[in-house]
């Protein structure tokens, strides 16, 4: 192939859906195509148009609007159109207007269909276009091979199928043997004073606690039941329900409201949506004895995402099943180092700070993690034992993938492994006597959330920080400053549609730029109301129904970070794809002028709710 | 254009060397020559470059010819051809140095009278489409007399010259480098392209042409008399 046709099939290669073609194929491409060239303003394809080829720009862009004059889609460089006229017939379905002298590659209507029949990921790019199959989110629950996501969407309290059976606790074995036949239950509750849960009891302990022992079936069903079993409340996920029978090896799963039973759900239940793969390799890692193993299963982490993202996941979705596998990693580390040195000799409870707290992780993730110990703790006595386990952990997350925090916050760190005391002293301190050393850390710390051990230690500490966040303005104002200190790039985007050459080097940050000033515009409006939710969604959906913020501008906020953080993770896909690795950079010209747009809109959310923190807040320090 | 211009491209003159043409070059004037009567849009271009030892036809000699044809103003890549031409002397340094094709390239390459009964066919019936076309035309006129007895007549459109009434109907004074292919292409916001060839600056001058022809007719039904040389 000469060089200049070698251009075009570069060109093609670095643009979806292209770059999903092998290299003989897409090198092959040039050679099919032909150029063709509209100043701005020419209307290349008309309603019922007789439209031959797929239209890929080369340079320029161009507007589709619908028969009735509605904008659909801008479209810039690398981009596609006359696609519905490839599903039918080559009639074109809508009018394409360049807004920019362009320059086209056409490419034959029968050489298009010969690559959408060998190729379904590229056929996908354009049957989703092509309007084959509608985008809705409706139908993306609906369709069959996004199980995935069907466990995301639905609540453990969808999946309760019946009526719950349960028994007293001074029944005997024979009455819920017989109770348990007459209702068809694999599982029996077994409760205390009316629905206090004392026990659970299945078909597997009457043959193994009571036939194979020849245990009398007059003693009571307390003699075999298993006590205090664990339990899942009716809001959280499918997913979440799955992951906790999957790592525990349990088959039934009681459903708890506020100390109450409300319903049981079973593998069963769940099983029918069995490819999964993101629970099966949390529940692989659960099984796993060395780093070097689980480094394996993580480094599918990328491909997973890739995976999720194609299926249409949003990115709250995505970083839930992300941080999922995090914390499988953390909790299996944990037991291995028990196992190790042996139990703890004071109750600790290993925490996740930061994304992994927050369950906002994406492809790359470093570490941020700290240990709360009881206050039984003795440094001279205990410190060996945590200080061992700690750098057993971290160590080997750095080894599974999850590298060292650069800011050292890490429980490996001594200053970050301590009792409650310690603990209520530093958030005291951070609290009272803000400065802007110890605001820096809040990003991480005031992210805090439970992995492994004893949560408890944790919610009274939670508690603390919660009511005296709530109730200091010096420290809400000084957030402020802090989070005023993130610049959001609108005036990058001023020229951007007219610069040409030379200013192309400039990228932009999404995770500063973006992701981590609504972050901290969400932490402050959290703190300030006594939110104890971590993750930015459920914060921002918390706070709506206080004044600091207005229901529409927290709205506008969850839009902005959901297109923001779903951008950086396609971003972060495209260059899986291409087998680079993943950062937080983003050329704009890779976007296509339509998401250009969106993502100006986006910065100014931001901006605008920047200026409303500041008002609500004060501003002080940095 | 001086009126010995006129005479050389008038239909007269045509039919006269005609008679003299062996070899390709006769069947090449065995196909009407295309006509200035009828719109761009209706008209076959073969844009075409060619690299050489040298500016004087007499004395250099031609080293490669890239091609593309444009068929109702699209470029057809399929159509592309390359070929590297075996010359007659050895290749001078600066030659070498400008195209970097050495002569071990070139040792099984075909001759220029080979290239040329490759390239007239393409030719017949089709307008030449060059940015600055006297090189093109001087080199090919120049063989076509030393190997098929007759000069080589073709209507031609020089991006070059389109460029320069562009800028003289736009009354800008003309910086410099205003006419290179690079800087053209850029003010009609093409992608840049990496003068590799022949071939390269044949695809680059045609999707020049086309946007020339955009700014004038975006229709294309503007006749090919407006834009010959």
């Amino acid at each position: 192939m000469s060089i200049e046709l070698e251009e075009i099939a570069e060109f093609l290669k670095q643009h979806h859906p292209f770059d999903l073609l092998p290299d003989e194929e897409i090198n092959a491409l040039p050679k099919r195509l032909s150029a063709r060239y509209f100043r701005a303003g020419t209307k290349v394809l008309s309603p019922e148009e007789q439209c031959l080829h797929l239209y890929i720009i080369r340079t320029g862009g161009t507007e589709t609007r619908d028969p009735n004059g509605q904008l659909l889609a801008r479209l810039s460089e690398g981009e596609c159109f006359g696609v519905r006229a490839m599903y039918q017939n080559g009639r074109a379905a809508n009018n394409i207007t360049t807004l920019e002298d362009s320059l086209c590659y056409l490419l034959p209507e029968k050489d298009f269909h010969a690559l959408t029949g060998k190729y379904p990921q590229f056929s996908y790019f354009f049957a989703q276009m092509g309007g084959e199959r509608l985008r809705s989110g409706m139908q993306l629950l609906e369709s069959r091979d996004d199980d995935q996501l069907k466990l995301m969407s639905v609540k453990v309290s969808d999946l309760i199928a019946r009526e719950l059976v349960s028994i007293d606790t001074s029944a005997s074995i024979l009455e819920a043997g017989q109770l348990m036949s007459k209702e068809r239950v694999s599982c029996l509750l077994i409760t205390e004073g009316g629905d206090g849960v004392a026990g659970i009891m299945t078909d597997r302990d009457l043959r193994n606690r009571v036939i194979a022992k020849g245990r009398s079936y007059d003693e009571p069903v307390t003699a075999i039941m298993t006590e205090k079993p664990i339990s899942i409340d009716p809001d959280q996920y499918a997913f979440d329900a799955l992951l906790t029978m999957t790592r525990n090896n349990i088959r039934h799963l009681p459903v708890m409201k506020d100390g109450k039973a409300v319903g049981m759900i079973t593998t069963n239940n769940l099983l029918a949506r069995q490819s999964l793969s993101a629970v099966y390799m949390a529940g692989r890692i659960g099984k796993l004895t060395e780093p070097e193993e689980m480094a394996k299963v993580i480094a599918q982490v990328p491909e997973l995402l890739s995976h999720l993202i194609e299926a249409g996941a949003t990115s709250q979705n995505a970083g839930h099943i992300v941080t999922t596998l995090s914390d499988a990693a953390t909790a299996r580390l944990l037991q291995l180092a028990e196992d190790e040195f042996g139990p703890p000799p004071v109750p600790y409870v290993w925490m996740a700070g930061g994304s992994q707290g927050r369950q906002e992780q994406t492809a790359l993730s470093d570490q941020d993690n700290c240990l709360i110990i009881d206050d039984a703790y003795n440094a001279d006595q205990h410190g060996d034992y945590f200080k061992n386990l700690a750098d057993f952990v971290c160590d080997g997350l750095n080894k599974v993938g999850y590298v060292y925090c650069p800011g050292e916050m890490m429980a490996r760190t001594d200053e970050w492994r301590q009792p409650v005391r310690t603990w209520q002293h530093y958030f005291n301190k951070w609290i009272e006597q803000p400065e802007p050393k110890s605001l820096m850390l809040c990003s991480v710390w005031f992210d805090l959330r439970p992995v492994h051990g004893t949560k408890s230690l944790f919610e009274d500490l939670h508690r603390m920080i919660i009511s005296k966040a709530k109730d200091n303005r010096i420290f809400q104002a000084y957030m402020v400053g802090n989070a005023l200190s993130h610049h959001v790039p609108l005036g990058f985007f001023k020229n951007f549609v007219m610069i040409r050459g030379g200013e192309h080097d400039k990228t932009l940050d999404l995770k500063h730029n973006g992701v981590v000033p609504i972050v901290d515009i969400a932490r402050i409006h959290a703190l300030a109301n006594g939110v104890e939710a971590v993750n930015t969604y459920e914060r921002l959906n918390a706070v709506k129904a206080f004044p600091s913020i207005s229901n529409q501008g927290a709205s506008d906020l969850l839009d902005a970070f959901e297109f923001i953080s779903i951008t950086r993770l396609k971003h972060q896909v495209r260059q899986i794809r291409r087998g680079e690795k993943p950062d937080n950079f983003l050329q704009p010209e890779s976007l296509s002028a339509f998401e250009r747009s969106h993502l100006k809109d986006a910065f100014s959310v931001i901006k605008n709710l920047q200026g409303a923190l500041e008002h609500a807040f004060g501003k002080s320090g940095t | 254009m001086g009126l010995r211009q006129k005479i050389l491209d008038s239909r007269l003159y045509r039919d006269f060397i005609q008679r003299k043409a062996t070899g390709p070059l006769r069947t090449y004037y065995d196909v009407p020559a295309a006509d200035p009567e009828r719109s761009v849009m209706e008209t076959e271009f073969i844009a075409l470059d060619l690299e050489t030892t040298g500016l004087d036809p007499k004395k250099d000699e031609i080293v490669s010819l890239g091609w593309v044809i444009i068929r109702q103003l699209s470029v057809d890549f399929s159509s592309c051809e390359h070929i590297l031409v075996r010359p007659t002397k050895e290749l001078s340094e600066s030659s070498v140095v400008v195209h970097r094709i050495f002569d071990s390239d070139v040792a099984d390459a075909p001759s220029i009278e080979a290239a040329l009964e490759h390239l007239l066919p393409q030719m017949a019936g089709r307008v030449l489409l060059s940015h600055h076309a006297p090189i093109e035309l001087g080199f090919l006129g120049q063989a076509c007399k030393q190997f098929f007895g007759a000069p080589l007549q073709i209507p031609t459109v020089d991006t070059l010259v389109l460029a320069l009434r562009d800028i003289r109907r736009s009354g800008e004074t003309m910086k410099s480098g205003a006419l290179r292919l690079d800087t053209l292409r850029r003010n009609h916001n093409l992608p840049p392209f990496r003068a590799h060839n022949a071939l390269s600056d044949a695809i680059a001058a045609s999707g020049l042409f086309l946007a020339q022809i955009a700014k004038r007719d975006p229709k294309g039904e503007l006749e090919l008399d407006r834009i010959l040389r």
